[in-house]
């Protein structure tokens, strides 16, 4: 206690500039937040308590309530997807190949451009005639050429696990092989076959394009909702889907970067000891690649989820490209009733909102963290 | 290789190598396939984006990789025709005593008398939206257009291809002008347009009409007109200066003050969290924890109207009422960011605390400890720090979309795309929006290529965007 | 000769006398088409005649949401001296307390008595109307010819207007009948030409009488049908730029398309009528829209800004505004505009449009203080029409509940 106090005046120095930053634009702001929830405020006049009024509001108000779920659907989706995806992704790249840093770094590039770069050049490839139809359209039409390949990879990998594994069942124990499933060097053979079996029946002509008309999903002017017969809490509306894919798009690289690094920690002898013992890839990913990453687990899906339930920057570039109701947030629901532009800003009912999406951000980080840490105990 | 497998033979060994080596180079080889996948995910999108910011329109339908604007022939086309407008085949142009000759071919069918188009040069206006406050000369103020004649005329399927010369000249004296539109129409419908020495815009009133936003672009002018067009269209009002210019040289000045500000707070105040023991320091911690979950929009209400007001009327202490619409007030919200203080604690902590009890035994004071033995051990995660730090100003959209809102001069460059994204999308102009957009991302794409191992470091901290 | 000298002597010395001391007036607009012609406006019309009173005016356009930009900076004390207040937002803006009051600033009794009413409280005039607008349809003839199908015409009804637009959708997979968006600015025009009001008798909305339903049924049926497409699909960004590229044969919009069409489509070939009328009443309706000039109340420069204003509403000014294309003039005595006569498309338009404001049913483009957000349910009706994932009872009935929940909200 002595030393604690002998300290302090340094301390204070050194935290004077965070601490001024600190108690003006956070401690100060929560508390007027917090005051300004109760009262009606529109800027010019003074404010005027209203009690609990604003947050009654809120649940009467359709903006707030597709706000409420479009936010919950949106961060339980792009958490789920992106977690995912980065997981796969960095252990499919945890190799020792020439070349792997400058593919990473490729990888990357999405998420060091800023999310108005990338969200306008999403905006423009969701378009009714834009990039991303076209690719629909062309996976449906080539859809003939895309299944043989498919196929024929299946039948012929099949084919040849059949073959090696009959081959050494009889075998002395020393020489046996572990066949699996997705043995790379059958695999190798059984894609090339597969490339070359569709290219002679292409130029056959027995693999042309179907002739079905072009797909072109409005995946912005519209309020579709997805899937069609779920009820409204489990719904996401079109254009928010346009917004999951292209922030799972920015967020995966990042993640799989913290994975990679954390998988770089993983002995390599784990993997080759399961090996040995003739565990898949499959077995290997959840025995192995996955309780040793539990920690950065719990890290990606913390900043996931802050993240996504933040989630503000896509709704203000879509603008006016898309109906409010379709992609609007609770952070933008806060911005919009502050900003309103129609009308004068409805200060007090903005602040309860914000209210509202900082408990719900405090209380599902704290329930993620209770679930996952009894996983892990576990 | 299991010790059991010594008793086997010679060849079951050999064969088992083979069969090793042969899983090795296969496994290699898929692995290269998946990333070579991957990197068509991921920079698929952006390649793409950057391929079609040349393009006159983006939107058309069904979208090409290529483009007229990536023929070389089309560039020694518009190369010559910058030539001959202004004497500059990399720019273009239209200056006095020009002669610009231009052909076009037309189909006629079988049955049909070829009649020459007419062709006029319209007083059409480049682009739409920011571009339209300027005063712009118009070339057809200026332009003379001669006598449509046949030059050629050839059998083709069904009928005949005839081809038309026009010439555009500048008489006189007046001043260089950047474009040459030109409008040429054919007398029919039936009569219809085939190629031209440059491809047309567009083709107008159901094809009647070939409609050239200038006939003389010039190669680079041909190329990168979009890019261009980012440059010299949107212009402040005041100023008459470049606003993406501008929204560049905003960006950098609050990048930079940004670095300084956040290595400023996080060393300073990671020092004292991780080493010095007060009164107090666990809730200032616990703050630090909890600012950085808060979402940014919780505290905006309050923050906005502290600098709508000069934090309390201290900002009129250097003659600002507010701090509104100026890098000040974007600098002053954005020093609270936890995450790099969270980042210091945690580094400075991992730092052996032997090397700074030697110097207290020397008697150092606080600060000639921390500004001579703990800065300097912690370069690796400064260097990491600057380049999260500079990158999260760069590419910071929410508290400049709030504060920077007018003038034009006052924005960053998110905000800038913003506008272009409102302005030119209305009219449906993406290549300046995409072609915008590919220029912001540049500085920060050099940046990672030059410090790649940083931002991996900066990743591996638990950062990402900040 | 000598007393013309003698004036321009006086008017020299007298700008001498202020070139240092020129008080500068700050005057904030929309952006996009509009600030090529305000910036001529000021540079060409009213800026020698301001600066010799020793006046300059600083012209800061706004791009981006201008009511909004408004709002903060009026609350920031940032706002410009002199600045645009829209017609829907209006009311708002008035109780804010921040706008001069002009009746005895300005000799208002010289402008259109309707406007005045759009921006006035408590007989107060807090806002000079610079102009006006009203829907009209825009068409382009060479579709209608390559269709071999008549123009619209000012007889036409809902029902021959619908065919017309069928038969021109039909030419070409790539060309549709109309550009029609969701968004009640327009179809607010067909409800009233049913009948129907912005708000009824008792203060209430009804979006789920017949009149309105019948109307929503026709807009919304346009895009149902095929006829008529949603800008979005057409990758535009309002039903203008669908026009002016052709991929529509119709777009319903006001004046305000035609400096549009001017720089972006100058060989289009497109004439102009009214909307058409329905077919229950007969009658045609319009919404009638206005922009006013107001001064800012905190305004250091009061006196020079209420002269900005004069210059900016004068008739010298409004003459110029009407023959660029973008307005008709808000002043009495230039409705007999020789102008109109003019045999131009533009200036053709530009009289169906003035013809407009006293053509059947024409109600102002207001919505009390909730402002625009009025149109929010409405909009989000007819979107979710459009796009085929709910029918039109259940969305009216939706947007009627949505509506007066928001309306609840706003009363005091």
């Amino acid at each position: 206690m002595r030393r604690s106090g002998r300290e302090l005046l340094p301390a204070l120095l050194f935290l004077l500039p965070f601490l001024a930053v600190l108690v003006v634009f956070f401690v100060y702001a929560s508390a007027r937040a917090v005051y300004f929830s109760f009262t009606d405020y529109d800027l010019f006049n003074a404010p005027a308590w209203v009690g609990l009024e604003n947050y009654r509001a809120l649940f009467r108000d359709d903006n707030f309530l597709y706000a409420l779920r479009n936010s919950l659907v949106f961060a339980a989706v792009v958490t789920t997807v992106q977690t995912a995806g980065a997981l796969v992704t960095a252990s499919a790249l945890n190799r020792r190949v020439r070349g792997m840093t400058f593919f990473r770094s490729a990888f990357y590039m999405p998420a060091v451009t800023s999310s108005v770069v990338i969200t306008l050049i999403f905006l423009w490839l969701f378009q009714r005639l834009g990039g991303v139809n076209y690719l629909l359209t062309a996976v449906a039409r080539n859809a003939p050429a895309i299944g043989a390949f498919v196929l024929i990879t299946v039948i012929a990998q099949t084919l040849q696990v059949w073959g090696e594994r009959r081959r050494w069942r009889g075998a002395a124990a020393g020489s046996k092989r572990a066949v699996a499933a997705l043995d790379p060097a059958l695999l190798v053979v059984s894609l090339l076959v597969a490339a070359g079996a569709t290219t002679v029946l292409g130029l056959l002509g027995h693999l042309a394009p179907r002739g079905t008309e072009a797909i072109a999903i409005n995946w912005l002017q519209t309020r579709q909702e997805v899937p069609a017969g779920a009820p409204f809490p489990l719904r996401a509306p079109l254009p928010l889907v346009a917004i999951m894919v292209q922030n799972a798009f920015t967020t995966i690289p990042t993640f799989m970067l913290m994975f990679l690094a954390a998988l770089q920690d993983v002995p390599r002898s784990y993997y080759e000891a399961a090996a040995l013992d003739g565990a898949n890839a499959a077995q290997q990913f959840f025995h192995i690649t996955i309780p040793s990453l539990q920690p950065v687990i719990f890290l990606v899906v913390s900043l996931g989820l802050i993240g996504t339930l933040q989630m503000f920057d896509q709704v203000a570039i879509f603008g006016s490209a898309v109906p409010l109701q379709s992609v609007i947030t609770l952070a933008y629901f806060v911005y919009n009733r502050m900003f309103p532009g129609a009308q004068l800003p409805e200060v007090g009912f903005a602040s309860a909102a914000a209210m509202f999406l900082a408990a719900l951000t405090l209380a599902i980080v704290l329930l993620q963290r209770t679930v996952l840490r009894a996983e892990g105990d576990r | 290789m299991s010790v059991s497998a010594i008793g086997t033979g010679a060849a079951a060994i050999l064969a088992r190598e083979r069969w090793e080596a042969r899983r090795r180079w296969s496994r290699a080889a898929l692995a290269y396939l998946v990333m070579l996948l991957f990197s068509l995910v991921f920079l698929g999108p952006l390649l793409f984006a950057a391929l079609s910011s040349v393009k006159t329109d983006p939107l058309a339908y069904p979208p090409k990789l290529l483009s007229p604007q990536l023929s070389p022939a089309n560039w020694a086309a518009a190369a010559s025709l910058g030539r001959q407008g202004a004497g500059a085949p990399l720019w273009g142009g239209f200056a006095p005593g020009a002669a610009v000759t231009f052909e076009l071919t037309y189909f006629v069918p079988d049955g049909l008398t070829a009649e020459a188009p007419s062709a006029n040069v319209p007083r059409r206006r480049p682009g739409g939206g920011l571009g339209a406050v300027q005063r712009i000369t118009y070339a057809a103020d200026y332009a003379e257009v001669g006598d449509v004649v046949e030059v050629a005329r050839r059998a083709a399927d069904g009928g005949e291809l005839v081809t038309y010369r026009v010439q555009v000249g500048y008489p006189g004296a007046g001043p260089t002008i950047d474009r040459l539109p030109l409008d040429v129409q054919s007398p029919s419908r039936e009569q219809r347009f085939v190629s031209s020495t440059l491809p047309p815009t567009r083709l107008e009133r159901l094809g009647l009409v070939a409609s050239y936003e200038t006939i003389t672009p010039g190669a680079l002018g041909y190329l990168l007109g979009n890019y261009r067009r980012v440059f010299t269209e949107a212009r402040s009002v005041t100023t008459g200066q470049s606003l993406f210019l501008r929204w560049t040289s905003n960006t950098f000045v609050y990048a930079f003050f940004r670095v300084l500000i956040t290595l400023a707070i996080a060393t300073t105040a990671g020092y004292a969290l991780a080493r010095l023991r007060f009164p107090g320091r666990n809730l200032v911690f616990l703050l630090v924890l909890f600012a950085q979950m808060v979402p940014t929009q919780v505290l905006f209400v309050s923050n906005y109207l502290v600098l709508r007001d000069g934090i309390w009327g201290l900002s009129s202490l250097w003659g600002q009422a507010t701090l509104l619409n100026g890098l000040p007030g974007l600098l002053f919200v954005t020093a609270l960011n936890a995450g790099p203080v969270f980042i210091m604690k945690q580094f400075f902590e991992s730092l052996p605390r032997e090397v700074e009890e030697s110097a207290m035994i020397d008697g150092a004071g606080y600060w000639s400890r921390f500004s001579r033995i703990v800065l300097p051990m912690a370069r690796p995660a400064l260097g990491a720090l600057v380049i999260l730090a500079f990158q999260g100003a760069w590419n910071d959209f929410f508290w400049p979309l709030v504060i920077l809102t007018t003038p034009e001069d006052v924005k960053t460059l998110p905000i800038g795309l913003l506008t272009f994204r409102n302005v030119y999308g209305n009219s449906g102009d993406w290549g300046l929006i995409l072609a915008g957009a590919i220029l912001s991302a540049l500085p920060v794409i050099v940046l990672f290529v030059v410090f790649q191992r940083y931002f991996m470091e900066g990743v591996s901290y638990g950062g990402g965007k900040e | 000769m000598r007393r013309l000298f003698t004036a321009a002597m006086v008017a020299l010395l007298a700008a001498i006398g202020t070139a240092g001391a020129q008080t500068i007036v700050r005057v904030q607009g929309y952006g996009g088409q509009d600030p090529a012609i305000v910036q001529r406006l000021i540079d060409e019309v009213i800026g020698a005649d301001l600066a010799a009173q020793g006046i300059t005016i600083n012209y800061e356009p706004i791009e981006t949401d201008y009511n909004t930009v408004l709002v903060n900076s009026l609350s920031a004390g940032t706002a410009g001296d002199v600045f645009y207040v829209p017609g829907e937002t209006a009311p708002g803006f008035i109780a804010t307390g921040k706008l001069l009051a002009l009746e005895d600033l300005v000799d208002t009794s010289a402008f259109i008595d309707t406007l005045n009413a759009v921006f006035s409280k408590d007989g107060h005039v807090y806002g000079i109307a610079k102009d006006f607008n009203t829907l009209a349809v825009f068409y382009n003839e060479d579709l209608f010819d390559a269709a071999g199908v008549a123009y619209p015409n000012a007889d036409d009804d809902w029902t021959s207007f619908a065919d017309k637009l069928a038969r021109v959708a039909a030419l070409d997979p790539g060309v549709y009948g109309a550009c029609i968006a969701a968004d009640t600015a327009r179809l607010g025009a067909f409800a009233f030409a049913n009948g129907w009001t912005t708000f009824g008798a008792d203060g209430g909305v009804d979006l789920t009488s017949p009149a309105f339903a019948e109307a929503f049924d026709f807009y919304s049926g346009l895009v149902t049908s095929g006829a008529a497409a949603q800008p979005a699909d057409l990758g535009a960004g309002w039903p203008g730029d669908c026009l002016a590229r052709e991929q529509a044969a119709v777009a319903i919009e006001g004046a305000w398309i035609l400096g549009f069409l001017r720089d972006n489509a100058p060989n289009l070939q497109y004439g102009a009528t009214f909307l058409p009328k329905s077919p229950t009443t007969g009658l045609s309706g319009n919404y009638l829209y206005t922009v006013a000039w107001a001064v800012n109340a905190d305004s250091k420069v009061r006196d020079a800004a209420v002269k900005v204003l004069e210059a900016l509403t004068s008739p010298a000014a409004q003459q110029f505004i009407l023959e660029q294309g973008l307005a008709i003039p808000s002043r009495k005595e230039l409705a007999d505009n020789p102008y109109f006569s003019q045999d131009s498309a533009e200036a053709r338009a530009n009289k169906v449009v003035f013809e407009g404001a006293s053509h059947g049913n024409v109600y102002g483009f207001q919505f009390g203080t909730i402002g625009t957000d009025y149109m929010g349910p409405i909009n989000n009706a007819l979107t979710a029409v459009m796009t085929g994932s709910v029918g039109s009872g259940a969305a009216l009935s939706q947007a009627q509940s949505d509506l007066t929940a928001l309306l609840q909200r706003a009363a005091p």
